[in-house]
């Protein structure tokens, strides 16, 4: 029953790649598409439209922040592009994938496979060690263990915590912890990392090093680094940033506007 | 072994460190629902063991002590129907009881790890491998609780026997009887364990990943 079951779960997985790869061949600039997104949360007798036809595109290894204040409908995107979430109307494509096509187990492979996820709270398993932590995702792939563990091993020397691979969360700092989130997202060598304030719970110090190791690995690995944020000083390595109020876009800002915006704020 | 066989035995070996080390470190919690099992195991198993004696006595005791318990009336006050159904129901609730005690302890364990059961959604888990967690978790508790809870009980049945009838307690139940009536308790007590903790994991197994992605959900 138990192999009936796993090989169902590969089966779509194939699918998914297979298409996503005809399709890349074609076009293969943007990696996040969304087109005329709508979502609307029924909270009792009212209707909350979190986001009202947000266009939004992410070009294939880009650093890009998505700013905008609580009740944006920031997360709700942020979610779509996760594929947590889907939109009532419009479309979002994920490497060219409508992630509205997709059923739960694809959507779990395109999880495990095209995104990593950092969080705002680390979310480390805190039974596990870092490398047990970073090797989740791969056990979630399939991966041999061998394999694994070497990749594990080498990821964690990456974000340069290659002295604490059998330390637990309980036993290293709030940084290191987001230190090996980073390095688990990286597990799979996803396009796509998904940073929701990886900053949030860091002082200032802590944070500017894990914002300049996202950018390392943007630059390096030419992963999409997509962040909700609300930290100025993730502007500075943003290539662009999207700012969102009451549901829609409100504008783009690429870097060479940047210099002059964050000189305002710092002036003010 | 096939490409396959490896895929489905590694993620379980995981699966069982994984389950493991969670019950390591919620170890009172683990212990509470072992304990649990065990004392409703123990008194099932202590009735089934001394119900199979005094059920003996008649076939295999020695004409003495036949004589000695008819004197003394014990035997049918013990054999009574009445006295036989209060045990049957006392066994009901014990097992009841166990049973809730269970459910509860799983269902806290759910909700004291949604961002944990999130995360791993987030990261490609299926919900397969979260009921697997959960119910490989509560096989554990299931087989060492249930484990203890014969051996107390076999112990206590015995140690009463030979209170009451001396050493010949020993012959009113054949073997083959006892291992039938350990058998019965051990898959009583493991599948209690494995259909309490059913309705937790599957709970689990449906939680929505968003709520791992904001910390303040």
């Amino acid at each position: 029953m138990q192999v009936e079951t796993d090989s169902k779960n590969t089966a779509p997985a194939a699918d998914v790649k297979g298409s996503t790869q005809a399709v890349s061949a074609l076009t293969a600039t943007h990696i996040v598409r969304a087109i005329g997104v709508r979502k609307t949360f029924r909270m009792g007798d009212e209707e909350v439209h979190a986001l009202k036809g947000v266009d939004f595109k992410v070009n294939r290894g880009e650093y890009i922040a998505l700013m905008g204040p609580s009740g944006s409908g920031k997360s709700t995107l942020f979610n779509m592009i996760g594929g947590l979430d889907k939109p009532n109307a419009g479309r979002v494509f994920i490497d060219e994938v409508d992630i509205a096509a997709l059923n739960t187990f694809e959507l779990a492979w395109l999880r495990c496979h095209k995104i990593g996820y950092v969080f705002q709270t680390f979310n480390l398993i805190p039974v596990a060690t870092a490398l047990d932590n970073v090797m989740l995702p791969m056990l979630f792939a399939d991966v041999p263990q061998a394999e694994a563990q070497d990749k594990a091993v080498e990821l964690l020397k990456k974000v340069g915590l290659g002295e604490r691979v059998f330390h637990k969360p309980v036993q290293m700092s709030g940084g290191q912890q987001q230190r090996v989130a980073v390095a688990r997202a990286l597990a799979n060598d996803p396009a796509i990392v998904l940073a929701d304030e990886p900053t949030g719970n860091l002082d200032s110090v802590t944070g500017r090093q894990i914002i300049e190791l996202l950018r390392e690995i943007n630059q390096t690995d030419g992963v999409t680094v997509i962040s909700a944020t609300h930290d100025y000083k993730m502007l500075s390595v943003s290539d662009r940033i999207a700012w969102l109020t009451d549901g829609v876009i409100e504008r783009f800002a690429s870097r060479d506007e940047l210099d002059i915006k964050e000189g305002r704020t710092d002036a003010k | 072994m096939s490409e396959m066989q490896k895929i489905v035995i590694l993620p379980y070996r995981k699966v069982l460190q994984i389950a493991f080390q969670g019950l390591r470190i919620r170890l009172v919690k683990t212990f509470l629902v072992t304990a649990c099992i065990a004392l409703a195991l123990a008194f099932m198993t202590y009735i089934l063991c001394s119900n199979g004696m005094l059920a003996g006595i008649a076939e295999r005791a020695s004409d003495a002590l036949q004589q000695r318990l008819a004197r003394e009336g014990l035997l049918e006050q013990m054999l009574s129907t009445e006295q036989r159904s209060q045990t049957a129901w006392m066994l009901g609730i014990a097992m009841m009881i166990s049973f809730a005690g269970i459910v509860n302890a799983m269902l806290i364990s759910v909700t004291e790890r949604f961002r944990e059961i999130g995360t791993m959604k987030c990261l490609g888990g299926l919900d397969s491998f979260i009921v697997k967690l959960y119910l490989v978790e509560s096989l554990f508790q299931g087989i060492v609780g249930t484990v203890l809870g014969i051996i107390i009980g076999v112990a206590l049945a015995y140690a009463e026997g030979i209170g009451r009838f001396g050493t010949e307690a020993l012959r009113l139940l054949p073997m083959n009887d006892l291992l039938k009536a350990l058998f019965i308790c051990f898959w009583a007590g493991v599948g209690l364990t494995v259909v309490g903790a059913l309705y937790p994991a599957w709970r689990a197994a449906k939680m929505e990943p968003i709520q791992a992605m904001r910390s303040e959900v």
